[in-house]
């Protein structure tokens, strides 16, 4: 139907209408990575209005140390979500990753640097066990990794009897507290972790392959996609972030307690879905999550300099996920596409 | 009434109605349904540019085109499914704009859908009286009145045999087709639009039968079919589309397949019949062989696939030849009997083992949409997806060489570059399918399993698909395939078995492979001359 891959032939008079109908150049990720972004920098500056001691540097450090978190947390569960599942363990993971931090380590600890490594492989089993009940078991994937969840949470209570002793082991403070070439070191991470988790998404092969399973299971098995191993991996990467997620937050707030990680599940969602992503898998880019975090964050950082109550803030989370699933609903995109053309 | 008029210095000529669009306000009440200039963008992809096409009551109209010139658009634009941007419809010279499908039925224009509308989950009988079932009482439906309206319109149209009670979902797929378009013809009091009616039937008479029905009660029909064959039994005038614009309208008896061709496609058929080279030699030894294979409906399968050789299978629909490529892909796993690759008995756990076992087995589902591509990847992607991390070299990707690595396998099937980075989703249902091919290409594979490679693509698609599968061939590949059309056999395959009942119950080789001969073995018709038996 493409007549222009043909060679062009002299005497061929016929009526030839071409194929003038184009498609869409500018994709819907980007479009939704950069309204995001936009919305982050608007926010960020016309809080200055009000209050001059909003969107300052100083302020923006704060954002990205306080979004750290939540940036992490939205690389496993984007992970999850873009293959077709959902990661409700997160909360759990997080607090298994903090307790265990404390208890096992514990500040001045030279058994650290292979013990923290420990840490993050018993989360990862976490995320195994889940993967295990999503794959062979058929569990939908909320109700496993709610179940999941309790599990963790239960057996953390048992273990640390209600309360959780000891203290942060000393790399987990460097992490948050420490300096590297002048800049807060959670920065510096932070935008590596951006970087590989950028390029794990959208450029390896593995990301391929997520986004071929979340598209279409069969169809991605029919094209030799190692099916089986990929849908267990976004399980345990995610767990592997929730565990990192508590080390660092013990090294931030210097302790653990078993409700840490409460806070951060439905803004982990919400990052995700704001950033773009289809909450049915196979559409969605990391640095769309991450415009998402920071603006969950910039949000929780203005609400509490205006000194409102946390309910307000989870009030307006909510409004903010149901007005970005709004927006981003395909007409709008169609929309947008067609105007800029 | 109609002429024929000469294109400056062309000896071509191109057959035009002369009862023109332009001429539309005129004629306007001669037609039952008539659109004008209809146009239907989707974002900034125009999926149809001006459809423009009358029907006439009591008369088959055929709708041509290739694969996205915007047939289906017209279709469902037609049907009520789609709102056009713009354009004009007149029913019986009656301003006509449905806004959904049932709006479309209370005017009598029915629709029976190459994608069945069904709803799978229901019985044959509800599916067919819906959305209004027969009452008991103010609230409750009565299943027996259902049963039994169902069991009487099924009777109506000749298909007693199947259970009005029964699931839809547990039909095959040819009578779910027989279904929906019994609903169609039930409800197409003016108009009935068949959209790939035969796409799913092996034989055509039960259709033509109905459709000869429906034109003598005056009614309207559309009939929208990539086989020409079929179109010249049984319609009277053509309309063509390219690239989303009606080309033309003409009388089918006075253009010659090579007209309507080059209407199509903007140029002329090529017909090279490659003829049929030696390069199977029997000594090779084979590349893939099956003993005594078993599982589902199938018993006692045994052949061999040599190099550079292409062999078909022939049978009707539902005759276990899904499974016999499922498990050849891996899919699913046999219960009887060994599969060999390369002279090794092997046990394929998936496509991606198969895919890796000896020479590897590259495999084509039947289905493009739901188990073929991956709608939101670009081509590239779709196409390299196999072998990502081998092609592109590291674990990381670089789109170029994505590009590249998708382009040269591209090349084989005639696929132009500029659709390489658009997402699969948003191209033609036959540059979908080229893409799929190119992908079994491009995974380096030995042995091609293809299951229905030109299912729903339009003549110049299939000519690129053919011409792909025999220089893969002429490299020394192996090729099994299935096709749900006869002459696709009889053009590709060295070899041919027709499998009838589960079992392989002839075999054909190179002369022998003629539509006669495979048409009586496929419904069971066994005779012993003119046979080569399976070498086991």
């Amino acid at each position: 139907m493409n007549s222009t891959s043909k060679p062009p032939s002299q005497d061929h008079r016929l009526v030839q209408t071409g194929d003038t109908r184009v498609s869409a150049k500018i994709s819907r990720e980007t479009i939704s990575t950069l309204s995001v972004t936009i919305l982050c920098l608007v926010l960020l500056f016309s809080a200055r209005l009000i209050n001059p001691a909003l969107g300052s540097w100083s302020q923006v450090e704060t954002v990205l140390i306080l979004g750290f978190f939540l940036v992490v947390l939205s690389f496993g569960q984007g992970l999850v979500i873009l293959t077709g599942g959902l990661d409700l363990s997160l909360p759990a993971t997080i607090t298994l990753g903090g307790i265990l931090a404390t208890s096992w380590i514990g500040a001045g600890n030279p058994a650290e640097w292979y013990l923290l490594p420990a840490v993050l492989a018993v989360c990862g089993l976490v995320g195994l066990a889940s993967a295990i009940g999503v794959i062979w078991l058929r569990v939908p994937p909320f109700i496993m990794t709610m179940a999941m969840s309790i599990i963790v949470a239960s057996a953390l209570l048992g273990y640390t009897k209600g309360t959780p002793r000891g203290t942060a082991p000393d790399m987990a403070v460097a992490l948050m507290k420490g300096d590297i070439l002048g800049l807060p070191a959670p920065i510096v991470v932070l935008i590596i972790f951006v970087i590989v988790g950028w390029l794990f998404q959208s450029r390896s092969v593995y990301g391929r392959y997520l986004y071929a399973i979340g598209t279409n299971v069969e169809a991605a098995r029919n094209a030799a996609v190692p099916v089986t191993a990929m849908r267990i991996l976004p399980y345990v990467l995610s767990a592997i972030c929730a565990g990192f997620v508590g080390i660092a937050l013990v090294g931030y707030s210097n302790g653990a307690t078993l409700r840490m990680g409460d806070d951060y599940l439905l803004p982990s969602i919400a990052s995700v879905v704001i950033g773009g992503s289809s909450i049915l898998g196979g559409r969605g880019t990391f640095l769309g999550s991450v415009g998402g975090a920071l603006l969950l964050t910039i949000l929780g950082t203005i609400i509490a300099t205006l000194g409102l109550e946390f309910g307000f803030r989870t009030i307006i989370e909510g409004s903010i996920i149901l007005i970005a699933l709004l927006l981003l609903r395909e007409e709008l995109f169609q929309k947008l596409r067609s105007l800029k053309t | 009434m109609r002429d024929v008029f000469e294109l400056e210095g062309e000896t071509r000529r191109v057959l035009r109605d002369q009862t023109n669009f332009s001429h539309s306000e005129l004629t306007k009440d001669t037609f039952a349904l008539q659109a004008i200039g209809l146009r239907k963008t989707y974002g900034a992809t125009v999926a149809l540019e001006r459809g423009d096409i009358g029907l006439k009551s009591g008369q088959v109209h055929a709708l041509l085109g290739e694969n996205g010139a915007g047939k289906s658009t017209l279709v469902r634009i037609l049907a009520g499914a789609v709102y056009p941007d713009s354009g004009e419809m007149f029913l019986d010279g009656a301003p006509y704009a449905p806004r959904n499908l049932m709006e479309a039925r209370q005017n009598q224009v029915a629709t029976a859908f190459q994608e069945l509308s069904l709803v799978p989950n229901l019985t044959v009988a509800q599916n067919l009286l819906l959305p209004k079932l027969p009452k008991a009482g103010p609230w409750f439906v009565s299943a027996k009145d259902t049963n039994r309206a169902g069991e009487k319109i099924l009777a109506r149209h000749g298909l007693d045999r199947i259970d009005p009670q029964a699931e839809i979902s547990k039909l095959p797929l040819a009578d779910r087709q027989r279904i929906e378009i019994t609903r169609a013809l039930e409800n197409a009091g003016r108009v009935l639009i068949l959209d790939e009616p035969t796409a799913s039937l092996a034989e055509t008479d039960w259709l033509f039968e109905r459709i000869s029905l429906a034109r003598e009660r005056q009614v309207a029909v559309l009939y929208i079919s990539h086989r020409l064959a079929e179109v010249r039994e049984i319609c009277s005038e053509a309309t063509v589309l390219r690239n989303g614009s009606a080309i033309a309208s003409v009388g089918l008896a006075d253009a010659t397949d090579s007209d309507i061709f080059e209407m199509m496609v903007g140029r002329k058929a090529a017909h090279q019949r490659t003829p049929r080279s030696t390069r199977a030699s029997g000594d090779k030894r084979a590349r893939l062989a099956v003993k005594q294979l078993g599982g589902h409906n199938l018993h006692n399968v045994s052949f061999e696939l040599r190099p550079g050789e292409i062999l078909g299978v022939a049978a009707l629909e539902g005759q276990g030849q899904q499974w016999l490529f499922k498990m050849l892909a891996g899919l699913d796993q046999p219960a009887e009997g060994q599969i060999y690759v390369d002279d090794q008995p092997v046990k394929l756990a998936g496509p991606r083992a198969a895919l890796k076992t000896g020479s590897g087995i590259a495999y084509l589902p039947e289905e493009r949409k739901t188990e073929g591509i991956l709608g939101g990847l670009s081509a590239a992607t779709n196409i390299v997806l196999p072998v990502l991390g081998s092609a592109t070299r590291s674990p990381l990707i670089s789109p170029t060489l994505e590009t590249a690595v998708a382009q040269s396998s591209a090349d084989k099937v005639e696929m132009s570059t500029r659709y390489l980075n658009f997402a699969i989703g948003d191209l033609s249902g036959g540059n979908q399918q080229k893409a799929l091919i190119a992908r079994t290409l491009a995974t380096g594979a030995k042995t091609l399993l293809l299951f229905d490679p030109s299912r729903g693509v339009d003549v110049g698609t299939k000519q690129s698909i053919y011409t792909a599968i025999r220089n893969f061939a002429d490299e020394g590949g192996s090729v099994l395939f299935y096709s749900s059309e006869l002459p696709e056999i009889v053009q590709l395959a060295d070899r041919c078995m027709v499998i009838y009942g589960g079992q392989v119950v002839r075999s054909f080789a190179g002369e022998d492979i003629t539509e006669q001969n495979l048409v009586a073995a496929m419904l069971g018709h066994v005779t012993s001359e003119n046979t080569i038996e399976v070498k086991a």
